[in-house]
């Protein structure tokens, strides 16, 4: 049974005052002491220990181990060395305490009494609210969906001329710009690139493997055939490991030159091939023509970096 | 002659206002819980982490704000619009350097946080949640740090996302789609700038401050772990409020960040590269320092192959964090001392020195190319 505040305290037969407060251990959320209030208008508010309290008789009433004369040596509370349990935040603090002067009740409002609606009305809630974001879901994955597949960009772009490439079996860089428009922007001109090789017999089949390599649009027709004996191959400027821009390189193991991409040291030869690092496959190449002059065009094609297989990105 | 009359605890006019508004808002008592918080054996430095990281957060609101005076998330004037702050608004260079180095500081403390909370076994029961949300905390500031990086459309932005896009894009089902979708197309354009912009200055900051309030909400409700050492009556004794000292020491902390902030944005002012451009030129592609050794990682042979990237950029890294988020469930010893957890002492070692070794190569392999 726990007394309530205000219960009367006994010492003996003789009442010596009221609990009028109580103190709450912090770290083990127990009560420690009583603060009981002496009998009469001067009385002090006198701190005992909760290991005083002998009986507690009933909710109105506790009796205390001390005499009347050993009661009022327990020293007055130093209220200035407490705060209230409003004042301070003790996690959980609340869910101990049981010093309440009972429960403390409102009324139900009649309106709210015996109504057994409450789950229905929780759920209509929901129901009603499921009901407003569904249609929304739809057209809003549709609005952000928007941009992200765009259909692929088939045309040829002129790179340079040929006659640049003195040597066989190196990489040559061919910067060229074109334009790239995109939704409400204006048409920009941007920056790419791509290497081009010219490429002994050897390093020809190495690429090709004596098969003439035909490009197919989306729709399954016929873009470009690069034959099989044609001694200039164009790599896609984009490294096909995670899509950095690669450069030939002379290292110390490759001294003639390698293709080497700077972002995760991947080493690919003059035919494409990987020789060293993380690269999932060789260089892709690109469909590309030179025509009677040596002017060399290609359609601009991107994979997806990363994977074994050339998964057309644009 | 006249004063004595007066009563002497008469309330001024400021004080009946400050009376007004307390009697309607509960002012005192919000002010007198939020001071008034135990914390077990008393206020420490190594508490200041998490209240270093909220100031942070803050000044970079404030500096990211004032960016926005100039800033415009366009392809065609991104670029410029950085190089103007940077170049002609006065004080521009030291705001976006601040915003810049703060990104840094951010990681950093983050890291500091997370690693004090682990070693004193803070994210043991009955702080699991405050744990779970603080990991979601760390996702976000890592996704700040991408999609910030991108914003100046300098080369250094671009070949990060570009690099970033498609390691993401090696998530198995989802991954195409959630690449093409940060994109907003095949390649980075508009649409990634406009989507990585909102992202970065609307989604993520309404996440941050939302999730931030519930792990302080949470903190709050479980109370402070305290030492993981000394018997109840050794902590009783020491226990203090979080008003003064730990105030004090928090905002000491705060004062010294802001200043190491401040010096770094005077010392290594932000400079532009080139603009963006499909074509890397001479640069050689990099991520933040705080991504490189999972770059360097990448380097690896082992981690090479369509199978290997998957395993080194998503898989072991995603196991981990899983790992992070389930270690409050599997590791329900309630034992919090440190030196009784060895498995716990040496698995953060390893992980230190790992993420040092790597970052260090990443260094040296650079010098290298160069």
């Amino acid at each position: 049974m726990q007394p309530k505040i205000t219960a009367k305290a006994l010492c003996g037969d003789q009442e010596v005052g009221k609990i009028s407060k109580v103190i709450v251990d912090p770290l083990s959320h127990e009560i420690s002491h009583v603060v009981v209030k002496e009998s009469g208008a001067q009385g002090l508010d006198r701190q005992i220990p909760i290991g005083q309290i002998q009986q507690v008789v009933s909710e109105e009433e506790i009796v205390l181990r001390c005499s009347p004369d050993e009661f009022v040596q327990f020293p007055p509370i130093d209220r200035d060395r407490y705060v209230t349990i409003h004042e301070v935040e003790i996690a959980h603090l609340e869910d101990h305490l049981h010093v309440e002067p009972g429960e403390v009740l409102v009324p139900l409002p009649c309106l709210e009494q015996g109504v057994p609606r409450r789950t229905f009305f929780n759920n209509m809630t929901h129901a009603i609210g499921t009901l407003i974001a569904l249609p929304l879901a739809y057209p809003v994955l549709k609005y952000l969906m928007k941009p992200m597949f765009k259909p692929f960009d088939n045309a040829w772009f002129s790179v340079g001329n040929i006659k640049k490439i003195k040597q066989e079996n190196v990489g040559f860089q061919f910067k060229f710009t074109r334009g790239f428009k995109e939704a409400f922007m204006p048409e920009q001109q941007i920056e790419k690139n791509i290497w081009i090789v010219k490429a002994t017999p050897e390093v020809q089949k190495a690429v090709y493997g004596g098969k003439d390599t035909k490009f197919f649009d989306n729709k399954g027709e016929l873009l470009h055939v690069n034959k099989a004996n044609s001694p200039y191959i164009g790599f896609s400027g984009k490294c096909p490991h995670l899509g950095c821009g690669y450069k030939w390189r002379k290292t110390k193991s490759n001294p003639d030159g390698v293709f080497l991409c700077p972002c995760h040291l991947s080493l690919y030869d003059e035919a494409g091939k990987v020789i060293d690092g993380p690269a999932p496959r060789g260089l892709d190449v690109l469909p590309m023509q030179v025509d009677a002059v040596g002017e060399v065009k290609i359609i601009d094609i991107e994979y997806k970096a990363g994977v074994k297989s050339q998964i057309r990105l644009l | 002659m006249q004063q004595d009359s007066q009563p002497v605890n008469q309330p001024n006019p400021f004080e009946k206002v400050v009376e007004f508004v307390d009697e309607r808002v509960g002012l005192k008592t919000i002010q007198a819980k939020m001071l008034n918080e135990p914390i077990p054996g008393g206020s420490r430095w190594a508490y200041a982490f998490g209240s270093v990281l909220l100031f942070i957060f803050i000044l970079q609101v404030v500096t990211g704000i004032l960016l926005m005076f100039y800033y415009v998330p366009s392809t065609d004037h991104a670029y410029d619009s950085t190089q103007y702050i940077i170049h002609e608004v006065d004080y521009g260079w030291f705001l976006l350097s601040y915003h810049f180095w703060g990104s840094s500081a951010m990681v950093v403390m983050v890291f500091a946080h997370m690693s004090q909370v682990f070693l004193w076994g803070a994210y043991k029961k009955p702080r699991e949640l405050i744990w779970l949300v603080g990991l979601a905390l760390f996702g976000i500031v890592m996704g700040f740090g991408f999609t910030g990086y991108l914003l100046p459309w300098d080369q250094r932005a671009y070949w990060a996302t570009v690099v970033g896009v498609e390691i993401m894009d090696k998530t198995p089902i989802v991954g195409d789609f959630m690449a093409r979708f940060l994109k907003g197309g095949p390649t980075p354009g508009q649409m990634t700038l406009s989507r990585f912009f909102v992202i970065h200055v609307m989604v993520l900051p309404a996440a941050l401050a939302g999730l931030a309030g519930l792990h302080i909400f949470l903190f709050r409700k479980a109370g402070p772990a305290g030492p993981f050492r000394g018997t109840p009556e050794e902590i009783k004794a020491k226990t203090d409020y979080f008003f003064p000292r730990q105030i004090w020491k928090d905002i000491v902390a705060m004062a010294s960040v802001f200043l190491i902030i401040c010096s770094l944005a005077f010392i290594e002012p932000v400079v532009l590269l080139e603009q963006a451009t499909p074509d890397p030129g001479d640069y050689h592609p990099e991520p933040e320092w705080y991504f490189l050794f999972l770059f360097q990682l990448l380097r690896l042979k082992m981690f090479g192959g369509e199978f290997g990237q998957f395993l080194g950029a998503i898989a072991i890294p995603g196991a981990f964090m899983a790992f992070l988020a389930a270690l409050p469930f599997i590791d329900t010893n309630p034992e919090r001392n440190l030196f009784k957890r060895p498995a716990a002492l040496i698995g953060w070692t390893v992980i230190m020195i790992f993420i040092l070794i790597f970052t260090v190569s990443a260094i040296i392999n650079r010098e290298f190319l160069h």
